[in-house]
């Protein structure tokens, strides 16, 4: 009898020790996203209703899915460029190698509204053709440029912002994969006539696949999510599904907008999740 | 050819370094140099010019920085304690489960790390209201611990799955029961993760924007104090408010360096 009590405690008291955070997620985290999910499909006249949607559309629900979607998946390329640079770096041993990386972490603890406003001055709004960007082209004799004048530069302005913050943690998740690389494997490449090039292609980048889709979902969902670098940036030009959600959340017009725009971001955020961890698991 | 690919690395890593300490320089340039070498100029100085506290007296007489400040402080210091009351458990528990179940519990706490903090604060907007939680320090911390409680179950995973088994087996056949070998026994030997895991869900409130623009606009913190200085135009004061935000934070980042790991920061994936 006392045996079969404590195989019970046994089998069910981890069970009790997660249920607290558990609970916690529930009613902070599942319920409140089912009930905006729930309430993008109400208004104050009608309930199961599209026109939540049908009225976003006019107020250019479609730019600000394109937009999220150009912005987020340039910043995923810039940043993975940079960090296959920063973990092919710290891969080595050389001297300095911790000052390093100590700096490549740095701006990974710095908060996001504060690289949106240094980077409000690297690329100011105003004055126009100013800034500290600015000022370093004329070091070398380049023209200044407006920065906020056409769509295509603000678009790069908020990549080169969003990177800085974002570059760190792909960085690490990459340098976390390629320390599972053995030297051996690119010796034996590099006898083969292998250069580096190919070297990168044929052993670096099928040897790194899941820790590339990891930092890929890691970054990705946070990317769709991008909020305080356009607001502070670009305000609401071009609109992004997170701005079109807070705009018309802060002034109070209709709450039930800012629930569609919310529930279209949630949607993509799921369906990117799911491919990525599908390539995952069939690897 | 040897000594050409070591020159080379030494140059990539200078210009990387420099890429990525010229963000934090061009703050400290436009918090401590004569503003008409900084803001007040068409061209900025690319290098130090002069040294001031001016603009620091300047902005901070005409900002209401303590509150701010106090009410940061305080939200991340019950973020910290939520993830470790909350964490400590149930990274134990995770430990202790069958592989099965314990994966289940590791992808919901990944899927619910990726909804949209936007998402969730809308809809917990509207019901702090009837609860007397919006505006609030306890509402915010409730909502950002959200943000902190997956990763600091991640990181104390690791930290007791690292002890070894005997330890924890012969305290349990000594006859201490769950709770008692948890938390006289495993905690204790792995504070310096149970640290970690404070500082870093501290820290990670201390930065959290978007809940706090939306549940706590009124009574902010100073992330949100930040926000609404660039609006205005204020710049010197979002200037000394972003270095006193920062400083605290390259600190601990420095202090914290080795458990900011792929592993950890990946929410529960594995490669």
């Amino acid at each position: 009898m006392r045996n079969l009590r404590l195989r019970w405690k046994e089998s069910y008291s981890p069970i009790l020790l997660v249920s607290p955070a558990i609970v916690y997620i529930f009613f902070f985290s599942i319920y409140p996203t089912l009930t905006a999910i729930f309430e993008s499909f109400q208004t104050p006249l009608s309930s199961n209703t599209l026109s939540n949607y049908q009225g976003l559309i006019f107020f250019h629900l479609t730019n600000a899915i394109e937009n999220t979607l150009i912005v987020s998946f340039g910043a995923l390329a810039f940043q993975f460029f940079l960090a296959f640079i920063i973990a092919g770096l710290l891969a080595r041993e050389f001297r300095g190698r911790r000052v390093f990386l100590t700096i490549v972490i740095l701006p990974w603890g710095v908060a996001t509204i504060v690289a949106a406003f240094v980077f409000s001055n690297i690329f100011p709004v105003s004055p126009p053709f100013g800034g500290y960007m600015n000022s370093f082209l004329a070091l070398f004799g380049l023209p200044p440029v407006n920065w906020y004048s056409g769509y295509n530069s603000r678009v790069l302005v908020l990549i080169l912002s969003d990177s800085w913050k974002n570059t760190p943690i792909v960085a690490l998740i990459l340098a976390s994969g390629m320390t599972g690389i053995s030297q051996e494997i690119y010796n034996a490449a590099a006898l083969d006539g292998a250069g580096p090039i190919r070297r990168f292609l044929f052993v670096t980048l099928p040897n790194l696949r899941n820790f590339i889709l990891i930092a890929l979902v890691i970054r990705g969902i946070s990317e769709f999510n991008i909020f305080a670098i356009p607001l502070v940036l670009v305000e609401y030009n071009p609109p992004f599904l997170t701005t079109l959600a807070y705009e018309f959340y802060s002034s109070t017009s209709s709450i039930y907008y800012s629930y569609a725009a919310s529930t279209v971001l949630l949607a993509i955020v799921l369906v990117f999740t799911l491919v990525a961890l599908k390539l995952r698991r069939t690897a | 050819m040897q000594l050409l690919s070591r020159a080379m690395q030494y140059v990539v890593v200078a210009f990387m370094s420099a890429l990525f300490l010229y963000p934090l320089y061009i703050l400290f340039l436009i918090s401590f140099s004569p503003i008409q070498y900084t803001l007040g100029s068409l061209r900025p100085l690319q290098w130090p010019e002069g040294f001031t506290l001016q603009n620091l007296v300047l902005a901070l007489q005409g900002t209401n920085l303590i509150d701010p400040m106090l009410r940061s402080l305080l939200t991340a210091s019950l973020v910290g304690a939520i993830a470790l009351l909350l964490g400590i458990p149930a990274a134990y528990g995770l430990s202790r489960l069958t592989s099965t179940l314990a994966n289940t519990i590791s992808t919901l706490l990944f899927f619910v790390n990726m909804i949209p903090a936007l998402v969730i604060a809308i809809p917990v907007s509207v019901s702090f209201i009837d609860l007397h939680l919006y505006n609030t320090v306890v509402g915010l911390a409730l909502a950002q611990g959200l943000i902190a409680l997956p990763f600091s179950i991640f990181l104390l995973l690791g930290a007791f799955q690292s002890l070894p088994k005997d330890l924890e087996n012969q305290a349990r056949v000594d006859g201490a029961g769950m709770l008692q070998t948890l938390y006289t026994l495993l905690v204790p030997l792995s504070k310096s993760a149970v640290a970690a895991a404070f500082l870093i869900s501290w820290m990670l409130s201390w930065d959290e924007f978007t809940f706090a623009t939306i549940l706590s606009p009124i009574t902010p913190t100073l992330p949100f104090v930040i926000y609404t200085n660039i609006y205005r135009g204020n710049i010197l004061a979002s200037s000394a408010l972003s270095l006193v935000l920062t400083l605290p934070v390259i600190i601990l980042t420095v202090m914290l360096q080795r458990y900011l790991r792929g592993e950890y920061l990946s929410g529960g994936l594995h490669g």
